[in-house]
């Protein structure tokens, strides 16, 4: 298996040289008349990779800096791309990846070059991941390469001494070894690393820009990628120029679902980016991003939850809304949804079974779908899986024994002697007062969610107390395991399996494992699943993974919302990627388009 | 008057003082502990503990409070912990853009809301009296500013298409002349009718007054007894009202730059309290506690002004 993957590696590696070498020939020519207007409704906070921590920062990071690999646009799963490098070789059965870095990759132009051509090379990529190490950061990837690239760890422990990071210093795990070459070595087999880097957070920065900004350096991303930072208005406008020496990209992609075919016929070959302007506007309020979109305003725009009964019916636009031309791109989010029951809790914690059957009965009793029809307004997909749709390891079909059923749920806690009290509630099978705290934000979600799960209480009768605290304490509270019950929420970082099975690992308390699920037989089905490579083998794994914390009622895996990106008819080529935060780096417009169209 | 001033400069400091405990312990005890979303979606203890020290928050309440103070003092209120960004330059850049819309919100509301007032004064009892008021209580009753934004915005500017329906520019005749003609209309219409309403009330107190009997029986126009004599008397409670609204032009106006995308100090306001961006907070409440004591200042010597009747003591 693991020869496999090797081969297939080597292979796409060859095959995309082949591809790309036909894309750096030839020199894009962006029409400065097409701007691409577009929107956020949270403001950004700064573009440096290593510190920003925003969704938003990110998107804009994706299409100044570069990492190494990206995604195929079109393939779902997602799947594994060239960019600035081919797709790596891995050796040592996934403990080392060679990058080969490709020549004449410029960073767009600076003061910090002193007026000459500034080519990327091994060793940008080498500082650019030092910085995600350096204490004084305090970058929140640092979990990215600390205990997973060779000698890191040891680097963050001397400086957090010293005080200072020593970015001179030799890194066993990250060695150039030649102008063009990176070789990366990690501390144990690591089958999805790749995907790791290709995360907009290891995009490459130049050292003499860093020492020449600053502190100041989250306002001067100067990067590789397509776009460069023209103007920025903090929290109100960010405003991105055709970077003037990005060597382009053709769009060359291959059809593989339904309607894929119009984008390819409308895109292949062209030399992107064709676009040159992209204005991106903070817009918090719903209502200003719908009528800026319908006014003509905005080219393209997310449509939040709040927005889906003006604008859509179910899955697909409203039909007075489409008559107007405009289109939907619609995904379910790679991010799972789960309410859970504290396994270290005094109260309801423990491996007991009338603990088990406690909160197997809780679970079977909550309606999701009543909460993605009120709560949600229809925009979100019930989920029985731990894996979510477009990540490797999604097993469609999967049912959960623990949907909802309340005859079961009411039975099961009759059977386990949790009786109904005088005051109509349920007591301890030894008859002591049984009370769930739930804890949830003071925002209109948390209200609403918190109102479905009282409704579930009481249907069980059990006696819920509600327990607000600000997202701050949430985290703080969870990291000490001192919440009793909670929903949660997990998005990909990548889109592999292991992104969301090392949510419910043991020794991920205190830093990812939230719900400080603590089941020994799911320890030991993780610690083999994780040195295994994507395949029959470890999915099968997984199945039993999720069904040993279905057992143990350790969570419900409830649901993942949907993500509807509206957009005018003259946006060509647009798909909503589920990882690719940037995906408007793909498209091209029909006509042009003023700035005050 | 200098002794005044002074006496009243002084007598800030322990007002600001209380003003600077009260926010300390607010945000140290209820704000929530920042390194926690700093650190992001996976970190450990020791990187907690990291961005702790170098906020500076796991030091003892006294030496951050005595931090706070040096701050005030020197008026460096160093970088948002959100975005590294300076304090000062986020007050800097934003307080224009809420500036352009509120002053001419601020001016145009207070003339057109005393003009209005003293014509229904002077013909107060009437028809015209009677459904002014009207339509100012039943105004006051809906005119949640939220309502107003979003009626207008979806009315005037999308169905209608005289305004833009949000954006900000760079030029400032741009942002005062296009951008900012629809917030500034909302903006007016929302606080001319509790004004109106108010002004009314001090203009009629006056109107009863001996003084402007004398005036009438001096054979004054009645153009000229209301500005000269009644307009300067009940100007005293307008300048107050006036006062009390000049600092929270400081704060901007989060409803009406967040519908409108308005880079302004408000929405930074509501950013940095969804931070836990103590920076950002304390700079900016310290700054409209200033303000406030400042503009209380700047009132009575204004009444002084207006009426040099009034004694400073």
């Amino acid at each position: 298996m693991k020869a496999t993957i090797k081969h297939l590696l080597v292979c796409a590696a060859i095959i995309t040289t082949t591809s790309t070498t036909a894309a750096i020939a030839a020199k894009p020519t962006p029409d400065m008349n097409k701007v691409f207007h577009y929107q956020f409704p949270v403001a950004e906070t700064g573009f440096d990779p290593a510190q920003a921590n925003d969704l938003y920062s990110n998107t804009v990071m994706e299409a100044l800096f570069e990492p190494m690999l990206t995604y195929d646009y079109l393939a779902r799963p997602s799947k594994l791309a060239p960019r600035t490098a081919d797709l790596p070789v891995m050796s040592e059965a996934g403990k080392v990846y060679t990058f080969k870095i490709r020549p004449g990759t410029l960073f767009t132009d600076d003061p910090a070059f002193k007026g000459k051509p500034r080519e990327l090379v091994a060793e940008d990529y080498i500082f650019s991941i030092k910085r995600l190490a350096d204490p004084k950061l305090h970058s929140q990837w640092r979990y990215l390469v600390e205990g997973k690239i060779l000698g890191i760890a040891e680097a963050i422990k001397t400086a957090t001494k010293s005080g200072k990071f020593d970015y001179n210093q030799k890194i066993a795990g990250l060695e150039a070894l030649d102008k063009y070459t990176l070789k990366v070595t990690l501390e144990a087999p690591d089958f999805n690393y790749p995907y790791i880097l290709a995360m907009p957070t290891f995009g490459a920065l130049a050292r003499e820009v860093v020492e020449h900004y600053g502190i100041d350096i989250p306002a001067h991303p100067v990067g590789t990628g397509p776009y460069r930072l023209d103007k920025w208005a903090r929290s109100s406008l960010i405003s991105l120029i055709a970077n003037p020496v990005y060597r382009g990209h053709v769009w060359s992609y291959t059809a593989q679902e339904k309607g894929d075919e119009e984008l390819v016929k409308a895109m292949q070959g062209k030399l992107l980016p064709t676009v040159g302007r992209i204005e991106i506007a903070i817009m918090e309020e719903d209502q200003a991003r719908l009528l800026a979109f319908q006014s003509g305003e905005l080219d393209m725009f997310q449509l939040e939850g709040p927005l889906a009964p003006k604008v859509m019916d179910g899955a697909v636009l409203k039909p007075e809304f489409a008559a107007t031309g405009a289109k939907l791109s619609r995904i379910i989010d790679p991010e799972i949804q789960y309410p859970y029951l504290s396994t270290r809790d005094p109260t309801i914690g423990g491996m007991s079974k009338e603990r088990i059957a406690l909160r197997r009965a809780i679970f079977l009793a909550y309606d999701d779908t009543e909460e993605i029809r009120i709560v949600h307004n229809s925009q979100a997909e019930a989920l029985d899986y731990p894996i979510p749709p477009g990540v490797v390891g999604y097993l469609p079909g999967y049912r959960s024994v623990n949907r909802t059923n309340l005859p079961l749920a009411k039975a099961l806690l009759d059977k386990f002697g949790y009786k109904v009290g005088a005051d109509g509630f349920r007591t301890t099978p030894q008859g002591k007062p049984l009370v769930i705290k739930y804890t949830s934000r003071p925002d209109s979600l948390g209200r609403q969610q918190e109102e479905m799960w009282q409704k579930t209480f009481n249907a069980i009768k059990i006696r819920m107390e509600s327990d607000k605290k600000k997202f701050p304490e949430i985290l703080k509270a969870e990291k000490a395991c001192q919440l009793q019950m909670r929903t949660n929420r997990w998005i990909a970082d990548f889109p592999d399996g292991d992104n969301f099975m090392q949510l419910f690992y043991s020794k991920n308390i205190g830093q990812s494992n939230n719900s400080c699920t603590d089941v020994p037989e799911y320890d030991a089905l993780y610690e083999k699943a994780m040195v295994m490579p994507a395949g029959p083998e470890r999915d099968k794994l997984y199945v039993d993974m999720a069904r040993v914390l279905e057992y143990y009622g350790a969570h419900r895996i409830s649901m993942a919302r949907a993500r509807n990106m509206v957009m005018q008819s003259h946006v060509m080529g647009y798909k909503k990627h589920p990882i690719l935060l940037a995906d408007w780096l793909y498209i091209d417009m029909e006509k042009p388009k003023g700035e005050k169209q | 008057m200098s002794s005044f001033i002074l006496r009243r400069l002084w007598q800030m400091i322990p007002t600001m003082l209380g003003v600077v405990l009260l926010v300390f312990f607010l945000f140290s005890f209820v704000g929530g502990d920042p390194a926690y979303l700093l650190a992001g979606k996976i970190s450990n203890k020791e990187q907690i503990e990291n961005i702790r020290t170098q906020l500076g928050i796991n030091q003892p309440y006294y030496v951050q409070l005595w931090i706070f103070i040096k701050q005030i003092l020197t008026g460096d209120f160093g970088v948002s912990w959100a975005t590294n960004e300076p304090v000062s330059h986020i007050i800097a850049t934003r307080i224009g853009p809420s500036l352009t819309v509120l002053i001419p919100i601020m001016i145009i509301e207070a003339v057109l809301a005393v003009l209005v007032a003293l014509g229904v004064a002077y013909v107060r009892g009437s028809l015209t009296d009677r459904a002014i008021m009207v339509i100012c209580t039943v105004a006051m009753s809906v005119s949640l500013l939220v309502y107003i934004i979003i009626v207008g915005q979806y009315v005037l500017a999308y169905q209608f298409g005289w305004f833009p329906v949000q954006g900000w520019g760079e030029s400032f005749s741009e942002n005062l002349f296009h951008y900012s003609l629809l917030p500034i209309l909302l903006g007016v219409a929302v606080g001319i009718a509790p004004n109106t309403r108010l002004y009314r009330t001090f203009i009629l107190d006056e109107i009863n007054q001996d003084y402007v009997r004398t005036a009438r029986a001096k054979g004054l126009s009645e153009h000229k007894v209301m500005l000269k004599h009644v307009l300067r008397n009940a100007l005293i409670p307008i300048i107050t009202n006036l006062m009390i609204y000049l600092p929270s032009l400081l704060i901007g106006h989060f409803l009406i730059e967040r519908f409108f995308s308005i880079p302004g100090i408000g929405r930074e306001v509501i950013l940095a309290v969804e931070r836990s961006d103590f920076p950002v907070i304390k700079a900016i409440t310290v700054y409209v506690a200033a303000a406030t004591m400042l503009s209380n200042l700047a009132a009575d010597l204004l009444y002084k002004a207006v009426d040099p009747r009034v004694q400073l003591k």
